[in-house]
């Protein structure tokens, strides 16, 4: 099912929680919402799954208009969505009465072997009799996705699920997630987690204080960050603060007694800087290239990500990372406190007017 | 001391078996106290659902009026309720001073605000993830209500245990309005206090045993059920 939500304004108790959020979610496949804390993603979700009203702006699931059902029509619309909270919603009773009763809000049948094997696909079917105070976070969050599951929404949201989660249980969530999508499903996820969004999403919506800051597929979102929000959230990149400063044939940016070439547009004055780690070239000696950004440092630690290694450099006036990968670590043989050479392009900085 | 032990014999004594005036005095209290919680119930229960459910303006002022009407003096109620049914009273022409019928209305008036407010602090939370957890399964408003007292169900129980608690140990109100009439109005609280004023310890013992296991039971059943 296909969403389009239009200009959508929610005020509650004096606060604006969103302001005219426009956002198309394409049937299929996992969109993301990102933001951090107190963005509004929660509050966007409960509306688009018709939990909450919003106070402005109408949104259309698959050329039904939500603002014009009655009550009847609101229901039934509301039995094609799925929601997944992030503080697991359970009735008292038992993991199987949790079961029985999605079905019975909908009026289906509760047939033993099917919702076993529901219970099943979520590792839960030797739990089913448990009462569910007694299963653990994970447990809780999988028996909610298999009550959700069972009823075989064509749209599931998911509201940060994995947020109070360890690794592996958040893994066991993901995956069911992405199996949703890859069913045809239409899977709408919030998340403040860059890497799950990399990972799982395949359209991405970034919220900020209520609005659609950018939009785009993961890659594009984080290679071209539209804001400088967007860029912190890109976590591993290196965010240089200084100002901006022009001469007639070249930008630079002035950090304490450091130049540095950039590309930039923008007026003289307090900038910030976003450089991606992958883009600095990390060697030994100083080489020729058509980059004009050549500093020296200090390797102060390096922090081991498994194929890739961000290498910390200490500059005269600030700290970069640098990411090479664990056989370029080795082929150079840097440890910390020797001496090297950060290399990298003016482009590759990205330049916002700082807040 | 020697006189209390010589009262607990004669309260036993009362007790195993019950004599006819205990018995007919505790049934008319809990016949009175039960009807009045049932009546504020009724009203309260579902205005306390309504809100912890929904938002409007000046629902802070209604919830700050109940919490304040809890704190009422309930001789200020018997007092209100003494001169609404008195003969020039608004209800005078049902004639229902110095009758259970009064009783159980000054004591519903009390209970309400107890029952509302404890009904909207035991739901405050709870009711609106059942709401939640209801529709995002796809319930009508009609399955959604009923998830909510089911899930609410000791909500509901626990403020009512609560107020019929309060209007069952209630005296000098009670006294006010029903008038202690022997065989007619006479309730456990106001037999003890008159007992005990004529010197009779035995019988106020008696029902104050009577008193101390009612609350007891309700209690310990609200627990038990509760627990499992």
């Amino acid at each position: 099912m296909k969403i389009e939500a239009r200009e959508i304004g929610k005020k509650a108790g004096g606060h604006v929680l969103l302001r005219r959020v426009s956002l198309d979610v394409p049937a299929g496949g996992v969109s993301v919402i990102i933001g951090p804390n107190g963005a509004g993603k929660t509050t966007l979700l409960r509306i688009l799954g018709l939990l909450d009203q919003p106070t402005s702006g109408r949104i259309v699931y698959d050329e039904l208009a939500a603002d014009g059902l009655n009550a009847r029509e609101r229901t039934a619309l509301r039995g094609r969505l799925g929601y997944v909270f992030q503080h697991p919603l359970l009735l008292n009773g038992t993991a199987l009465d949790n079961m029985r009763y999605a079905l019975s809000m909908r009026k289906r049948p509760f047939e033993h072997d099917r919702v076993v094997s529901a219970l099943a696909a979520v590792g839960l079917a030797g739990k089913k009799d448990l009462d569910v105070r007694v299963l653990s976070g994970g447990e809780k969050q999988r028996l909610q996705l298999a009550r959700a599951m069972v009823l075989d929404p064509e749209v599931l949201l998911a509201d940060e699920p994995t947020s109070n989660l360890d690794p592996l249980s958040a893994r066991f969530i993901e995956d069911r997630l992405t199996g949703m999508a890859r069913a045809g499903k239409t899977v709408i996820l919030t998340t403040h987690n860059i890497f799950q969004a990399r990972l799982l999403g395949d359209h991405l919506f970034f919220l900020k204080d209520g609005e659609i800051v950018q939009r785009g597929t993961p890659g594009q979102v984080l290679q071209n960050p539209a804001t400088l929000d967007v860029a912190y959230f890109a976590s591993l990149a290196n965010i240089l603060n200084g100002r901006l400063v022009r001469t007639p044939e070249d930008v630079h940016l002035i950090i304490g007694e450091t130049k540095i070439h950039v590309v930039s547009a923008l007026e003289e004055g307090p900038v910030a800087a976003v450089l991606r780690p992958e883009d600095i070239l990390l060697s030994r000696q100083p080489f020729h290239s058509s980059a004009r950004n050549i500093l020296s440092g200090r390797v102060d630690a390096v922090d081991d990500l498994g194929m890739v290694v961000l290498v910390r450099v200490r500059c005269s006036d600030f700290s970069l990372r640098a990411a090479i990968t664990r056989s370029s670590l080795q082929e150079l043989g840097i440890r910390p406190g020797e001496t090297v050479v950060l290399t990298f392009k003016a482009s590759a900085l990205l330049v916002f007017p700082a807040d | 001391m020697g006189y209390f032990l010589e009262g607990l014999r004669q309260a036993l004594k009362i007790l195993f078996p019950p004599s006819r005036d205990v018995l007919e005095i505790v049934g008319l209290t809990m016949l009175v106290s039960g009807s009045a919680t049932a009546l504020a119930a009724i009203c309260a229960a579902p205005l306390g659902l309504f809100l912890s459910l929904v938002e409007f303006r000046g629902r802070r002022l209604v919830v700050g009026l109940l919490q304040t009407a809890m704190s009422i003096p309930a001789v200020l109620i018997g007092l209100v309720v003494y001169i609404l049914v008195s003969r020039r009273g608004l209800l005078g022409f049902f004639g229902l001073l110095f009758t259970p019928g009064a009783m159980i209305l000054a004591q519903a008036l009390l209970a309400f605000p107890i029952i509302a407010a404890l009904t909207l602090a035991a739901l405050k939370g709870q009711a609106r993830d059942s709401r939640d957890l209801a529709y995002a399964l796809g319930a009508s408003r009609r399955r959604m209500l009923w998830t909510i007292i089911r899930q609410g169900r000791f909500a509901f129980l626990t403020a009512m245990v609560a107020g019929f608690s309060r209007v069952l140990g209630e005296t000098g109100m009670t006294l006010m309005v029903g008038g202690n009439i022997k065989g007619a109005t006479r309730v456990m609280t106001t037999a003890i206090s008159l007992e005990t004023m004529k010197g009779n310890f035995e019988i106020g013992i008696a029902l104050g045993i009577v008193l101390l296991l009612a609350a007891l039971i309700v209690n310990v059943v609200l627990q038990l059920w509760q627990g499992r």
